[in-house]
């Protein structure tokens, strides 16, 4: 799998604009194609997850398409993928919605992909679930160890249609959290649940290595 | 990963299902001190479900969760059709019809699922149905609450230890400040006690009124059982109930023990009338309750619970004394509450309550 380099470029347009998930701000980038892998079940932290998911698929989105984009103030990721039969909320007891996530090094350098950051190197990620307002921001210092935080400079959008989720995260470029200002060359990862499939959780799809964000 | 560690006192509860009457004042005691608030309209920490019957949600006991061999076992969730959901009344078309309605066409309240449909399963939905060929029919009534387990599966399951036990009391709760309503924890249950807070995404269960045990009251369902059905302590108190119904008497036991979970909850099982024989006669040698369902229910020492409970009656009926009747019967209902005698009424302070 090779890792891909993923050009942040300068447009004009404005915060309005590029977090128009079909907006047409997005037509003149370009997109990687990042491949996605199941998450290996034995590293779930729980052996009740392990025993259930034994003979069960997970990981059921192969695929997500990434396209990045900054203006003077914001940095703006565009994720999208392939649901056939998406899941917009969480609108029963049983049912879970589809989320998509990035993932970054907190240190803005390296750290553990695998295990989702260590102690020493956290990682920070911006996630989102359909049918919810807003993002969660997130660090996580192993896996099982993921905490909420609030970074009210983190917005999203979403849409669907014609089979397919189109995600726009959006963050200012300076912000307390994790540096992301021009001239910025930073790993960043992929994950992607597919509701129908009830995944949640660890179990997901997932890029197995770091790819690169570069901020022009 | 997250291990039940031990506590310092183990919380315990005992049913006696000789005096449960079925009438959910338990259930409706912890609905109106716990589960007021948003997204908790369907939910009932506490419900009472008839013995033969499905179970609240329908089929609980046969969804998977908890061990065997010691190996965690996949469990199902079902969804709220299943658990049964807080129905609609259609009180403005009642209470505001017209004047002018035909008197012969009134409305009633009719209740309506979340589709506008008659509900077609809830809580106890098959209350009345019992089991058995008249004249020998038979049922009883069971009383479920979070079982605050030894070897909690839903404790084990959850990834990102969201479930602790209690250090003072062994009492098992689900930090909510932390929870991700994933889930795995309801799936493993496998009594499904776990009810999922769809409007805040969490999982939420009984928490055996800890408020109240940290004021001294007992938990609102054992202090309203118009039954003094319930007797709650500490298993690890010799003197306790407890520990006499449980470990002493051998007379209260495990709910479904092939669970694997080691409930803290323990149910003296019922002694069912005797049988009608082919004459209409009883036959003294036969239960109308099926040994077989109810060693399923209660483990393969439920005949001798049941002997010793029969044996202790008989002696009290001939005059004689019995320890374990005295129990049973608890004469100052406040014996019945162990460490928890404290009147809630009296506290210049109330324990804490949901939506408070």
């Amino acid at each position: 799998m090779t890792n891909a380099t993923l050009d942040a470029r300068h447009s004009p347009a404005n915060l309005e604009d590029i977090l128009a998930p079909d907006g047409s701000a997005w037509n003149e980038m370009t997109g990687e194609v990042i491949a996605l892998t199941p998450t290996p079940l034995d590293r779930q932290p729980s052996a009740y997850v392990q025993a259930a998911w034994k003979d069960r698929n997970h990981g059921a989105v192969a695929a997500v398409t990434v396209q990045a984009i900054r203006n003077d103030d914001t940095l703006a990721l565009r994720l999208q993928w392939q649901a056939a039969q998406p899941k917009r909320s969480i609108d029963d007891i049983n049912a879970y919605a589809d989320a998509c996530a990035v993932l970054f090094p907190a240190n803005g350098k390296d750290t553990d992909l695998e295990t989702m950051g260590s102690p020493e190197r956290p990682v920070v990620a911006w996630h989102w679930r359909a049918g919810t307002d807003a993002p969660f921001s997130v660090t996580a210092r192993g896996i099982g160890t993921v905490e909420r935080s609030a970074e009210h400079q983190l917005q999203a959008r979403s849409r669907w249609s014609d089979g397919r989720w189109q995600v726009v995260f959006a963050r200012s470029l300076e912000s307390d959290g994790l540096s992301l200002s021009g001239g910025t060359d930073i790993p960043i990862a992929f994950a992607v649940w597919c509701g129908a499939g009830s995944e949640r959780a660890g179990l997901k799809s997932h890029s197995p290595e770091f790819h690169q964000l570069r901020i022009n | 990963m997250n291990t039940a560690v031990t506590s310092k006192h183990q919380f315990a509860m005992v049913f006696d299902l000789n005096k449960c009457l079925g009438c959910q004042t338990c259930s409706v005691a912890c609905k109106t001190q716990w589960t007021r608030g948003n997204g908790m309209d369907a939910m009932w920490w506490n419900i009472v479900n008839t013995i033969p019957g499905k179970g609240t949600p329908r089929n609980a006991f046969e969804l998977g969760g908890g061990y065997k061999d010691g190996q965690p076992v996949p469990g199902e969730l079902p969804g709220k059709a299943e658990w049964g959901e807080a129905w609609d009344f259609e009180y403005d078309k009642v209470f505001f019809r017209s004047a002018d309605d035909d008197e012969d066409n009134r409305d009633y309240l009719r209740p309506r699922a979340h589709d506008g449909k008659p509900p077609r399963w809830g809580p106890n939905w098959d209350e009345d149905m019992g089991g058995g060929e008249y004249p020998n029919s038979y049922f009883f009534y069971l009383p479920l609450v979070c079982m605050n387990c030894e070897k909690p599966a839903c404790l084990e399951a959850c990834p990102r230890d969201t479930i602790y036990r209690r250090d003072e009391d062994g009492v098992i709760l689900i930090d909510e400040e932390r929870c991700h309503g994933y889930r795995f924890c309801a799936e493993a249950c496998p009594y499904k006690r776990i009810y999922f807070n769809e409007q805040r995404a969490i999982a939420q269960k009984c928490i055996s009124c800890f408020p109240r045990l940290e004021a001294g009251v007992a938990p609102a369902c054992v202090r309203q059982c118009p039954g003094r059905a319930r007797h709650v302590g500490y298993l690890d108190d010799p003197d306790s109930h407890i520990s006499k119904l449980v470990n002493t008497w051998k007379v209260a036991l495990p709910l479904r023990p092939d669970f694997g979970v080691k409930p803290r909850v323990f149910y003296v099982p019922p002694t069912m009338p005797l049988a009608f024989d082919e004459n209409g006669d009883f036959d003294e040698n036969q239960s109308r309750f099926p040994m077989e369902e109810m060693r399923k229910l209660f483990g393969a020492d439920v005949e001798q619970a049941l002997a010793t409970v029969e044996s202790e009656r008989e002696k009290v009926a001939g005059g004689g004394q019995s320890e374990l009747m005295d129990i049973l019967i608890s004469r100052n209902w406040n014996d019945m509450l162990g460490p928890y005698k404290q009147d809630p009424g009296k506290l210049v302070r109330p324990p804490r309550r949901g939506n408070d």
